[in-house]
């Protein structure tokens, strides 16, 4: 998979290539539009990633000129603005997904993944999903750790689904608001921490490996190996 | 419909200006119209006193020249009927005979010594016997079987003998009324169409002055780059209209400019924290994990770090709302399932904590809302109540609406807000002396709801606690239309 990243703040760039190279993309940096224009038209890209603040113009409109030039890769934007109507018209004007400054690793490379995922087209939908010896039935809404049935609540059952699908990946606490409660809020308290606490508690029981394993200061990653 | 439209038109002040103007012209025009009849009836009368007198010289001079034979009668006769001819304002008579002037001779003794006119004369000598005086200029006289007075003229005849002559007022009385009646007719008419003129006026130039209020309001409300309407010609309203347009400029000028300053201070405090946090990230990947004693401190400043973005966001949505500056985009907002996530979302938590919290809702209450920022500050309410509520306290969120109108009520049996803080929390940086925020909360849940038109009001229970109440505009049926026309314009 081949990125291409239009970032000007040479340290958030440098962060982005080094972190987006250790997850295995191959990544090409552009620190203005008219480089991107170049590097754009020479190559092509499975997925961009454009800061709305460049330095010779704005991210918006280097995006439109980009998909006038054909480049109809899906574009992952990152907004260090506030206002609504940004995202708004960010969204309107062909760019994927948007994340503001400052983001999380982790929920930078989830976004990444959805969008190449989306390009790809939903890799035919499963209806069970397998993690080791966890096992989730999406037709009957329900859960089987070693073949024992998991209690869960609804909410929870949607939890787990979203850790699965995402297993052996970090997901950050605003990533599980956003897909499992749909809000882009950030609490100031432990709210999150309490759901997994509560589920981990009903799928890690005793005698079984501990699957739910928190990364403090990251997220929560479901073990696959 | 017409009687609604009948009752804005009563009340508008077009109205109210014609109806006063209609008032004074009809009054004033009046006034003139009754010393113009004042006039024209004195001079009436004086003409045919002018003729009265003159005729009954004539006739007391024939009267006395003429001898008192057997002819005295017919010639003192012929020249009293020639006379009662040429009479001033005649009108003929209904009856075809010459009813209006009488001529009357009086003997010494008092007796009718010569009559001309219609009748016998008897009344008329009755009534010509009970004129008090006899002055030279003519008086009015009233004749039993006339309701008309007679305007008699005298003079004596040397003899002792006297002679009247009488024309009845019935012909200037008619001229009179007809005179009234005329000008009545032309005086409705007049009154009518300028007050029609004064209302179809007054009533163009205040729908400039309407038009101009709909759209200022509609600019209040909604966007600040449209204008009010200006009309070419360069009058007061047209001027009205520029000052105002002027203002927008200037309103729209600060506006964006704050929106600018917020952009580019939230552009360049992202920024670094950005770079900051890409740092600290990487130090935490490198380490994997190993070594707790020396992450915690990285994952500290990360978790420090994103509450410092958070609390910019905060400062600055705050900040922007203080200055009705907030950018809105609203959605159609079902507060009632919102709700129930939330409740959903912070119940284990609660529970943690000892705390119980309950809904009540009434169902379904659709607001038209900017979703980030409700959603933002309804996790606030969730979160001041999981912060400062000591254990084994009860929250109660209640929904339900009245008129158009979501009422929002937040409870809990906790300890309350402090008295000298009452009044303040929703300003900034105050807050409780044991809270460790940084007293932004409430000041953004107020900023929110301001800026959607509702209202947010803090007080203490009686049995105890706290309660806040918020109202918000429910979403009307044409907003949802709209809503849905822009969100279908656009995909």
């Amino acid at each position: 998979m081949r990125l291409l990243v239009i970032e000007d703040e040479i340290e958030i760039q440098g962060f982005l290539k080094h972190s987006l190279t250790e997850a295995g993309y191959q990544v090409e940096v552009a620190g203005d539009g008219k480089t991107a224009e170049r590097l754009a038209s020479e190559n092509h890209h499975d997925a961009l990633i454009v800061d709305l603040g460049l330095p010779d113009q704005d991210g918006i409109s280097l995006i439109l000129r980009l998909r006038q030039l054909g480049v109809d890769a899906p574009v992952l934007i990152l907004s260090a603005r506030r206002s609504v109507d940004d995202r708004v018209r960010g969204l309107e004007q062909g760019g994927d997904d948007y994340l503001t400054k400052p983001f999380a690793l982790a929920e930078l490379l989830a976004r990444l993944r959805n969008l190449l995922k989306r390009k790809l087209s939903a890799s035919s939908e499963a209806t069970r999903l397998r993690v080791l010896d966890l096992e989730l039935d999406l037709l009957r809404r329900e859960a089987t750790r070693g073949g024992d049935i998991l209690n869960l609540t609804q909410q929870e059952f949607v939890l787990l689904e979203y850790l699965c699908r995402n297993a052996g990946r970090v997901v950050t606490r605003s990533m599980i608001l956003d897909q499992v409660w749909g809000m882009r809020i950030q609490p100031d308290t432990n709210v999150v921490d309490v759901h997994i606490y509560r589920l981990r508690g009903k799928v890690d029981t005793e005698g079984h490996r501990p699957l739910i394993k928190t990364l403090r200061g990251v997220g929560y990653v479901l073990r696959d190996r | 419909m017409f009687s609604g439209t009948g009752k804005t038109t009563m009340r508008s002040a077009a109205w109210r200006i014609s109806l006063w103007a209609t008032l004074a012209f009809a009054c004033g025009t009046m006034v003139v119209f009754v010393f113009l009849h004042r006039f024209v009836s004195q001079d009436i009368q004086r003409r045919s006193d002018a003729w009265l007198s003159g005729e009954v010289a004539v006739l007391g001079d024939v009267a006395v020249r003429t001898p008192k034979d057997r002819l005295y009668r017919r010639v003192v006769g012929e020249v009293a009927e020639l006379a009662s001819r040429e009479v001033p304002n005649k009108l003929p008579s209904s009856k075809g005979e010459n009813d209006s002037v009488f001529f009357l001779q009086t003997a010494p003794d008092g007796s009718l010594a010569l009559w001309v006119g219609t009748g016998n004369g008897a009344a008329q000598l009755d009534a010509v016997h009970h004129l008090k005086s006899t002055p030279d200029a003519p008086s009015d006289l009233l004749v039993a079987g006339f309701e008309i007075p007679f305007r008699v003229a005298t003079t004596s005849v040397g003899d002792g003998s006297r002679i009247y002559l009488g024309l009845s007022e019935r012909d200037e009385l008619r001229l009179l009324r007809n005179l009234r009646f005329r000008f009545f007719l032309l005086w409705l008419a007049i009154v009518f169409i300028g007050s029609a003129i004064v209302f179809l006026t007054t009533r163009r130039m205040l729908g400039h002055v309407r038009k101009i209020t709909e759209a200022a309001s509609r600019i209040g409300e909604s966007d600040l780059s449209s204008r009010v309407p200006v009309t070419k010609r360069n009058d007061e309203i047209s001027q009205l209209a520029s000052t105002l347009n002027i203002m927008l400029d200037r309103i729209e000028n600060s506006i964006h400019q704050l929106h600018t300053i917020t952009d580019s201070l939230a552009h360049d405090l992202r920024s670094p924290l950005t770079a900051v946090r890409a740092k600290l990230e990487m130090a935490l990947i490198k380490d994997g994990g190993a070594r707790c004693e020396e992450t915690d401190g990285v994952v500290a400043a990360i978790e420090e770090l994103d509450r410092l973005s958070e609390f910019l966001n905060r400062s600055l949505d705050v900040a922007e709302a203080k200055a009705d500056a907030l950018r809105l985009d609203r959605t159609a907002i079902n507060l009632d399932s919102l709700l129930r996530v939330m409740v959903d979302l912070y119940e284990p938590s609660m529970s943690e904590k000892g705390l119980s919290v309950k809904l009540r809702s009434n169902g379904p209450t659709e607001i038209l809302a900017d979703a980030a920022l409700v959603h933002r500050m309804i996790a606030n309410l969730f979160d001041n109540e999981l912060k400062h509520l000591p254990p084994s306290s009860t929250v109660t969120v209640s929904l339900h609406s009245v008129e158009e109108v979501a009422h929002l009520l937040l409870e809990d049996d906790g300890p309350g807000f402090g008295e000298e803080l009452c009044a303040h929390v929703f300003e900034r940086n105050v807050k409780g002396p044991k809270s460790k925020g940084h007293g932004l909360g409430l000041a953004f849940v107020e900023a929110v709801v301001r800026a959607h038109g509702g209202s947010i009001e803090a007080s203490n229970r009686h049995e105890g606690g706290a309660r806040l109440k918020i109202t918000l505009p429910l979403a009307l049926e044409s907003d949802r239309r709209h809503s849905r026309s822009l969100a279908l314009s656009a995909h």
